[in-house]
């Protein structure tokens, strides 16, 4: 026992003295999810809550743009900046000029081309019909084109949002105009208003339902995401001070004059692993506990912590393990320090993107999702949203377990093979 | 094997994987209880390839190592505890202070907590790191680092110690304090084994030495006698007449 304390006392000695390492495996996980957590948060606000910056030039001759305009203005979604006087050739340099990020511009031809298009819409209801009505000839105006301006740095995904809320304005207008000109058609142009307002104004409305598994009140935001997800990923960051620990301790001679002594091997990796896990099991301690207690004083939503505790502390102890395995089995094969944290860094940030820290797994292409198997990362993140966001149960953390665990035995034997290679165990 | 033979090495052959040629090639020898034994050689001659399979570190290809006269195999665990071994390089945690090495390796040897920190202290003391007990050790010296390095392979107070090349890249201060406090082991009764470049210092330290070249066993016996028999008045020239004056890589 004493050889035991004594080796597991020589691993957190090594621990405290490893400055970068414990900055990076303790300061880092608080700065990520603090950092993301606001960003992500205020992302959604901004697209929820605050209004979205518009230049709006309207060079429409008629009535119809200034209606869009004022449907975007009532959708209280956006700030408009009116300035009808901007060509369109200079809107591009204007909209950068200004520190817009999105410009609608509203052609000259926007209304007429909208009526002109009623018109024939109207036209052929009549004719289909066999109802009688005004043929003559009017100048046909072809369908106009919005154009929507975004700043280069403005994210796709973004821009499709608002580009849809558009797209759903336009749509009342155009409906709008088909109902006027087919009244008007049949001479009853003031009866109209009762059926668009059933049209427009009845629409069918989509209740947004979490899938979860049990009755759990935990609700899916930026917090509930990123706790965990930033979590692991630092988790897995230790291979950083326990990979090139390792190094050092294969290249001084450390472990070969070990192998001169009365001991056996396996009392130093056990104590390695030992800390690391603790050190692993703090780090989910302590960043929860800024997920419960800090974010919200911020004004960011609070941590939930799953109902089921003993398998959240289940995950917890297999995503150390394996965090711990893969450090261990980096530092076995890197010649170097340099090499183990060079590696070992680039390599977690790598199974983080396609483990689905980055961005979700389900966003990627099929090929990538098939690689994020692949991933320790995503095995770990997964067991973290079966309990944090879908309120799973152990059956739905079999395969979280069994990846995870045939990951640890593949790299605890990667190292073992390697470490009996250089004839060190 | 006699009485007083601590380590008999019989027609020992080391080849490495993928090597070509030999490392060690019938290497025979015997080193007696109490004993200096110098293994001297040129760069690559196989002086750390031969310590190495004596500490246990590596395998022999073929032959035969016995200790203590009573046919015990190498790894046996009894053998590592009666054994030290100093390395040529730097083999602890420039991290910590040389108490906390001592403390973490004296425990691999299976010291209890009161012996282990009387050995400590004892050490600390006669190796002149008392004052430095409590600093790191990546701060020290490279006399003060070799210092500690020994400290760590006798604080089991082992039987037979081996040294390689353990008074390498430091000043002459710390040369002889190490020498000195070996000499005192030896006077204890401590069979030293050892290898060194520094041919005054061997000649000063070993009564009996065996000189490889090119993995084989070229000289051999009471350092005396081998400069009588070779019509030489000093180590450095015996070594050179033996081994020759090309480079060595």
């Amino acid at each position: 026992m004493f050889k035991l304390y004594s080796s597991l006392r020589k691993e957190l000695l090594l621990l405290l003295n490893d400055k970068v390492g414990l900055t990076l495996m303790f300061l880092m996980p608080l700065l990520l999810v603090f950092i993301i957590t606001i960003i992500q948060d205020s992302a959604y606000k901004m697209v929820n809550e605050n209004q979205i910056p518009l230049l709006v030039v309207n060079q429409d001759e008629g009535k119809e743009g200034v209606k869009l305009v004022d449907l975007l203005k009532k959708s209280g979604l956006f700030k408009i900046d009116s300035q009808d006087g901007i060509p369109q050739e200079s809107l591009k340099s204007e909209l950068l000029a200004r520190g817009k990020m999105i410009a609608l511009y509203i052609p000259a031809t926007f209304s007429a081309g909208l009526e002109s298009n009623a018109e024939d819409v109207s036209s052929i209801l009549m004719d289909d019909l066999g109802l009688e009505h005004d043929t003559t000839a009017r100048e046909k105006v072809s369908m106009p084109r919005l154009a929507f301006y975004n700043d280069p740095v403005l994210q796709e995904n973004y821009s499709y949002s608002v580009m849809s809320v558009i797209q759903s304005y336009m749509s009342v207008i155009e409906n709008s105009l088909m109902i006027d000109r087919m009244y008007a058609n049949m001479d009853i142009a003031e009866r109209s208003a009762k059926l668009k307002d059933k049209m427009i104004s009845n629409r069918v409305g989509i209740d947004q339902i979490v899938a979860r598994n049990n009755n759990s009140t935990a609700i899916p935001n930026s917090t509930q995401h990123n706790v965990p997800a930033w979590t692991i990923f630092a988790m897995f960051f230790m291979v950083v001070s326990l990979g090139s620990n390792i190094v050092k301790e294969r290249v001084n001679g450390s472990f070969l004059r070990l192998k001169t002594m009365p001991t056996t091997f396996m009392v130093v990796m056990f104590s390695k692993m030992a800390v690391y896990v603790v050190v692993a099991a703090l780090q989910v301690a302590l960043t929860f506990s800024m997920g419960i207690w800090i974010l919200p004083k911020l004004g960011l939503p609070k941590l939930s912590v799953p109902d089921n505790v003993v398998a959240t502390i289940a995950v917890i102890f297999i995503s150390s393990m394996a965090a711990v395995s893969y450090a261990l089995m980096i530092g076995a094969f890197a010649k170097t320090e340099q090499q183990a944290n060079g590696f070992g860094a680039i390599s977690i940030i790598i199974f983080g993107a396609i483990g689905g820290i980055l961005v979700p797994t389900f966003v990627m292409p099929g090929f990538m999702q098939f690689f994020s198997n692949f991933s320790p990362l995503h095995w770990c993140l997964e067991g973290f949203y079966v309990l944090f966001l879908k309120g799973g149960s152990w059956q739905d953390l079999r395969a979280v377990f069994a990846f995870l665990g045939i990951f640890i035995v593949f790299c605890q034997l990667g190292t073992y093979f390697k470490l009996r290679l250089e004839r060190i165990i | 094997m006699t009485d007083n033979v601590c380590i008999e090495v019989r027609e020992v052959y080391k080849r490495y994987k993928s090597a070509q040629e030999d490392s060690l090639s019938d290497v025979s020898l015997d080193v007696v209880q109490s004993d200096v034994f110098g293994l001297l050689g040129p760069n690559g001659a196989g002086k750390t390839t031969l310590i190495s399979i004596l500490c246990g570190i590596i395998p022999v290809s073929s032959g035969n190592v016995r200790f203590f006269g009573n046919g015990t195999p190498y790894s046996d665990y009894e053998r590592k505890s009666r054994v030290g071994f100093v390395p040529q390089e730097y083999a602890f945690y420039q991290e910590l202070t040389p108490r906390q090495n001592l403390d973490y390796f004296g425990a691999m040897y299976n010291l209890s907590k009161t012996r282990l920190e009387e050995r400590r202290e004892h050490l600390l003391e006669v190796l002149g790191l008392e004052k430095a007990g409590d600093k790191k050790v990546g701060t020290f010296s490279g006399g003060m680092k070799r210092r500690v390095n020994l400290a760590i392979g006798i604080i089991h107070e082992p039987d037979i110690l081996f040294l390689d090349e353990p008074t390498v890249g430091v000043d002459v201060q710390s040369r002889n304090a190490i020498i000195r406090y070996l000499q005192q082991l030896n006077e204890g009764g401590t069979t030293i084994i050892y290898t060194s470049h520094h041919m005054s210092e061997a000649e000063e330290f070993c009564k009996n030495i065996a000189l490889i070249d090119h993995g084989k066993v070229i000289a051999a016996g009471d350092l005396q006698a081998l400069k009588t028999a070779h019509g030489v008045d000093n180590l450095q020239t015996l070594f050179i007449n033996l081994t020759g004056e090309e480079y060595r890589d």
